[in-house]
């Protein structure tokens, strides 16, 4: 029983790094080696279905409206959308994790005021708070790695606060108090280090909403602009055109598929592993 | 009277975050500085500029401008569509029951069968069934819903022919939408009712009914659903604000004549105050669903009622 639920854990772990491994490859070595150009494309090859030879380049993905292969813009749409999430979710964590540990750290009115925060953060569905600073600020790259990332805290802020609750209870911590050491000192040399693990498995199960909402503000072509590929630019260009060329919304979308579904085992992992470290 | 406490607590916490969410849709238009300049047309000739501005209040100090939006808000009234010239908040209400219809039709078939599929993984778990529930779920949370709802087009509409691509107004318009919509929602479900019910199946008083002699549905269906329901409707509310961002895509998509495409129709015509109503909307609706989610989590736990 224990022996098979054990490789049962370590087969979804071994899944998910295959998973992310090969995408993580993919967008990396697509856009370094692949000779195509993602921006550019042939106008006498258009809307070519994968796996067509025309002249002496080989399509494996087929092309788009404007002749351009889809295997070098999903290579280099895939690194984009990647980027754009890992950054945001690297502002998210740090600002969630700090805003969190101060909260449960002090409590009183900055734990009241940071809590009610994350209430009002949490009231707007995310999309609907991204388009309409997005639709304010303007849309580029920049300021989606920025709106995303100042968005997603709330999350990360209400699970580190429970955890500095529980750690601030700690002898240790009384002790350094009484040492003389200073807030800050306490929070970010005793109370990081307590909840650094749990926060990494919450970014981990984070992701894929991340990757998902990029997705959606780039298909509804509010994100990154054209002709710059991204998972969301793809599908969304790819779906006026889909009577013709259904490749250009497949295959786009089975990516973001591997992307979630990698995340999502390696996160139930972690967990699972967390809880039974605690058991 | 220790229910009644919590709910007027969190009442009281609604009413906090709904002004939290007023001032944020307030001062979102001002992050660029200049409100009357974000909403005029990109080759607007200064004077217009200047004279919109004046007409819209901009000139006034800040505090007063929301003063009067606030004002406004609390009476129903979140100003005049620009692209439309009319109240804001009834292009809205028009929108309103396509809305409805589409959310609560993927809100009930998923949690439906969530419920029914959640509980045959949980009593025969570690079962192929088990296994085959969990790839189910695993696939449904993995694509996104704009994705999935091309694909269903694919198949239903252009390979197929038996569905409408798009449209509304007839049960044939809703199917596509609804099933797209609530396929996360129901790997969610699915995960949350099984991991929840193998929880409870685990406490003493199910090994008592199992000593008893009662069938393993028997108890699940009569002791132990109840007590599994608690995290699942506590998690209901937080789910609802990532339905209403589904509704907005999928809306888009099938030509949905809802809230959703109002939104995005009014964010690319810099419809800001359309805009600002639909955001206000979708905040209340979640704080109000969360409340009611509160509402039953007192009455179906004990501990809190007394």
């Amino acid at each position: 029983m224990i022996g098979s639920l054990k490789l049962k854990g370590n087969s979804d772990a071994a899944l998910a790094i295959v998973l992310l491994v090969a995408a993580v490859l993919f967008c990396v070595l697509v856009p370094l080696l692949w000779p195509l150009d993602p921006l550019r494309g042939d106008i006498s090859a258009t809307f070519k279905p994968p796996m067509t030879v025309v002249g002496d380049t080989l399509h494996p993905l087929g092309t788009d409206q404007l002749g351009r292969d889809l295997l070098a813009r999903l290579g280099l749409g895939t690194l984009v959308s990647f980027g754009i999430v890992l950054v945001a979710a690297l502002i998210s964590v740090v600002l969630g994790t700090a805003l969190g540990m101060i909260a449960g750290y002090y409590g009183g009115w900055v734990d009241a005021l940071i809590m009610r925060l994350v209430d009002i953060q949490l009231a707007v569905p995310f999309i609907l708070l991204i388009l309409l600073l997005v639709s304010v600020l303007g849309p580029s790259m920049t300021n989606l790695v920025i709106v995303l990332g100042l968005t997603g805290w709330a999350i990360f802020a209400r699970v580190a606060r429970g955890r500095t609750l529980e750690v601030r209870e700690l002898e240790y911590i009384d002790a350094s108090r009484a040492m003389g050491l200073s807030d800050m000192a306490i929070i970010f040399r005793h109370v990081l280090p307590n909840i650094i693990g749990p926060q990494t498995v919450l970014l981990t199960l984070d992701l894929p909403r991340l990757i998902i909402l990029e997705a959606s503000v780039g298909f509804l072509g509010l994100g990154v602009q054209p002709p710059m590929p991204t998972l969301g630019n793809l599908i969304g260009e790819g779906r006026s055109v889909i009577l013709i060329a259904n490749w250009l919304v497949l295959y786009p979308g089975l990516m973001i598929g591997a992307l979630v579904i990698g995340c999502n085992l390696l996160g139930d992992w972690l967990v699972r592993r967390a809880e039974s470290k605690v058991s | 009277m220790k229910g009644l406490r919590f709910l007027l607590s969190r009442a009281i916490q609604g009413l906090i975050v709904m002004f939290g969410v007023s001032l944020l849709v307030f001062f979102a238009l001002f992050l660029t500085g200049d409100p009357a300049v974000l909403m005029m047309a990109p080759d607007s000739t200064a004077q217009e500029i200047a004279e919109f501005r004046e007409a819209m209040g901009f000139n006034d100090p800040i505090i007063v401008q929301y003063g009067r939006f606030l004002a406004g808000a609390l009476h129903g009234d979140l100003g005049n569509s620009l692209r439309y010239s009319r109240p804001a908040m009834d292009l809205l209400t028009e929108r309103l029951g396509a809305t409805a219809l589409l959310a609560l039709s993927a809100l009930l078939w998923s949690s439906l069968l969530g419920f029914l599929l959640g509980a045959i993984a949980a009593v025969r778990r570690n079962s192929p069934i088990d296994f085959a529930i969990r790839v189910i779920s695993l696939l449904g949370q993995a694509v996104p819903v704009f994705w999935l709802a091309l694909m269903l087009i694919i198949l239903f509409s252009l390979n197929l022919r038996w569905l409408p691509s798009s449209g509304y107004g007839s049960f044939e318009h809703l199917i596509m939408p609804s099933l797209a919509l609530g396929a996360y929602y129901l790997s969610a479900i699915t995960r949350l009712v099984r991991s929840s019910l193998i929880e409870t199946l685990g406490e003493n008083y199910i090994r008592t009914a199992r000593a008893k002699g009662l069938t393993e549905w028997r108890i699940v269906v009569r002791h132990a659903l109840r007590n599994a329901m608690i995290p699942v409707v506590t998690l209901q509310g937080m789910y609802l604000a990532s339905l209403m961002g589904g509704a907005l895509v999928t809306e888009i998509i099938f030509a949905w004549p809802g809230i959703g495409r109002l939104a995005v129709e009014a964010i690319q015509n810099r419809d800001f105050p359309v805009v600002q109503a639909v955001v206000l909307f979708a905040a209340l609706v979640f704080v109000v669903a969360n409340f009611l989610v509160d509402v039953a989590y007192t009455w179906l736990n004990p501990r809190i009622r007394l």
